[in-house]
């Protein structure tokens, strides 16, 4: 039997990892062009880059009343696939302008910043994180330190097989959304998120998790949910923003109610770290099995089931010391 | 009458006794419903199924060590949960079985906070959660936050599947029993912490069923003949939790190793 002997990482690991994260992060950006959005916004045009980032712009969804289906105990019903329209974690205020300081040059060249899409940064308007001074220099430090990690503290967590977090999660890989009584459940790549319907008061203060301990309530088309309980260890990319134990999140998903689109519109607060609250806006589109499966967006692959119609498997996923890959715990590919 | 009667002590006593059966009466009555109301309102999806959703554990020593065993340092005494007593070994996977015994303490998956696996993590004693649907059934195990999904929706093994920590697990009903097949395991995980344990040959069918709205009966057939002689069985007795505010709470534990790096801090701290 194969026994894993546990050893604690050194530096030259860490390196190592670093580097092949990196090079993961290309193998999964796919060079042909990704499935066009279910609804383009006018604006959206594929950028620069494709793959993944397969939207510069996206439409402003309002709060209002939900008109589409409900499920059996009242919620909207907004179960299935979902994946963000944008960019993955590379970069946090500028999603599709690649790792910051990265030595590498970027495939194509990036051009103006206006031709790439926003920062998820949508209020303050300068699309910067309101860091503390003494917090930006850390930022800055991540963002140099992560080429070359001679530090524990400037490899991603996620590399490590953390869960993503908040709000990384929301940009790393597809996940599916799953409703049931009292609850709605975010089964993400790397975590999942149970969020709590009923109400019930969050757990005592000096519990500090990943994904925070979430409670939420439909407000029409819009969930909202307030996140306590968050350990701030998940950094927000490769970019290297944070928030710490001391933060609040405060969620508002807002789903359209052709139910083919929602937008995460999140407020951060941390006085401990920033100067004062942001607003995070994250948009996401739905994947169905209409759509082909997507090694990034849409994780899932057809069943095998005699019957005619199209059902969807998603394999487990479990990381544990890096094997298998990033978020996948299969230990061998598919044959 | 009334009146008369009022002060008679025997047709007081008379009264009274009368009142007494009746009372006890009613209450046979009210508990014989009662029962009848739990046998008969297990709690059932919308298409009739029975719904095991809710937060479980076990309070069985089975994770200790599946099989009959003294207490020891490291463990309570357990009366075992294997059908028959003892693990139908190969002579060969005997010997392996006994040099995991010897360095538990450092070669447990567990130790290391990997997916403790199938059939392990149904009585690992952490909760786990069940939410279902009609076509599926999600576990979150607290231990790792790992999540398996058993397939109720008629779909069958994948042809072309990987290896799983968890297996590739496809559910049917016979009755009010879920049957599940799992298949494509690694063989990364362990059956318990006394080094029991399967090669990537595992195959399990469980069987899931309520013994009543507040407790499963959960059974295994686990078969691997890289390791086992014969397939062979093992039960335990599931408990839902029912404290008031009684929730998951997220045990990523392979990131105590690191997660003291993060977030950065301000350089006086």
């Amino acid at each position: 039997m194969d026994t894993h002997k546990y050893t604690p990482l050194g530096i030259g690991v860490l390196a190592v990892m670093a580097a092949l994260f990196s090079l993961t992060s290309q193998a999964a950006d796919p060079v042909k062009p990704a499935a066009p959005a279910a609804t383009p916004a006018p604006a959206a045009q594929a950028p620069a880059g494709g793959g993944i980032a397969n939207e510069r712009a996206f439409p402003a969804i309002a709060s209002g009343k939900w008109t589409g289906k409900r499920t059996a105990d009242g919620q909207p019903d907004v179960s299935g696939h979902w994946s963000n329209t944008i960019a993955n974690h590379n970069n946090f205020t500028d999603p599709q302008g690649g790792i910051p300081n990265d030595p590498a040059p970027p495939r194509r060249p990036l051009g103006p910043r206006e031709e790439r899409a926003p920062s998820r940064v949508s209020d303050p308007v300068s699309g910067e994180v309101p860091f503390q001074p003494w917090a930006l220099a850390k930022v800055k430090e991540f963002q140099v330190g992560f080429h070359n990690p001679t530090e524990p503290r400037f490899v991603e967590p996620l590399a490590r097989c953390a869960p993503g977090g908040i709000p990384k999660s929301f940009y790393w890989h597809g996940y599916e959304i799953a409703q049931y009584p009292g609850y709605i459940v975010f089964f993400f790549n790397s975590g999942t998120r149970i969020i709590h319907l009923d109400g019930k008061p969050h757990l005592a203060e000096n519990i500090k998790l990943w994904n925070g301990d979430s409670r939420g309530h439909w407000e029409g088309n819009t969930l909202v949910v307030d996140v306590g309980n968050h350990n701030g260890k998940a950094l927000f990319g490769r970019s290297g923003e944070f928030i710490s134990e001391n933060g609040k999140i405060q969620e508002r998903y807002i789903f359209d109610n052709s139910n083919k689109r929602y937008n995460y519109v999140a407020t951060f607060t941390d006085p401990s770290v920033y100067t004062r609250p942001f607003e995070v806006t994250i948009p996401a589109r739905r994947w169905t099995a209409d759509d082909k499966p997507n090694g990034w967006h849409f994780e899932t692959e057809r069943s095998n089931h005699p019957g005619k119609e199209v059902l969807l498997d998603r394999d487990e996923r479990i990381c544990a010391e890096n094997n298998g890959g990033f978020g996948l715990g299969a230990s061998r590919g598919r044959k | 009458m009334q009146t008369s009667l009022k002060h008679a002590l025997p047709s007081d006593f008379l009264a009274l006794s009368t009142k007494l059966i009746g009372l006890a009466a009613i209450a046979a009555l009210f508990s014989f419903s009662l029962l009848s109301e739990a046998a008969e309102k297990l709690p059932r999806l919308a298409n009739g199924k029975p719904d095991f959703s809710g937060i479980w554990q076990t309070t069985s020593a089975a994770d200790y060590d599946l099989e009959p065993h003294s207490n020891r340092v490291d463990a309570p005494p357990g009366a075992g949960v294997v059908e028959g007593g003892t693990i139908p070994y190969l002579p060969k996977a005997l010997a392996q079985k006994k040099e995991n015994f010897a360095h538990r303490e450092t070669d447990d998956p567990r130790i290391k906070g990997w997916t403790l696996g199938i059939p392990r993590g149904n009585y690992y004693p952490e909760p786990f959660q069940i939410f279902q649907r009609a076509n599926d059934i999600k576990q979150v195990f607290q231990f790792g936050h790992s999540v398996r999904t058993i397939y109720t929706n008629g779909s069958l093994h994948q042809e072309d599947a990987p290896d799983y920590w968890l297996g590739d697990s496809r559910g049917k009903w016979e009755g009010d029993t879920l049957v599940v097949d799992v298949t494509n395991f690694n063989d990364r995980t362990w059956l318990d912490r006394a080094g029991n344990y399967h090669s990537d040959q595992l195959h399990v069918v469980e069987r899931w069923a309520y013994i009543d709205s507040n407790t499963i009966a959960y059974k295994a057939t686990i078969e691997d003949p890289q390791v086992y002689s014969r397939p062979w069985n093992l039960e335990v007795i599931l408990h839902r939790h029912r404290e008031k505010n009684f929730q998951l709470i997220e045990d990523y534990r392979y990131t105590l190793e690191y997660d003291q790096h993060y977030p950065p801090k301000p350089d006086s701290q």
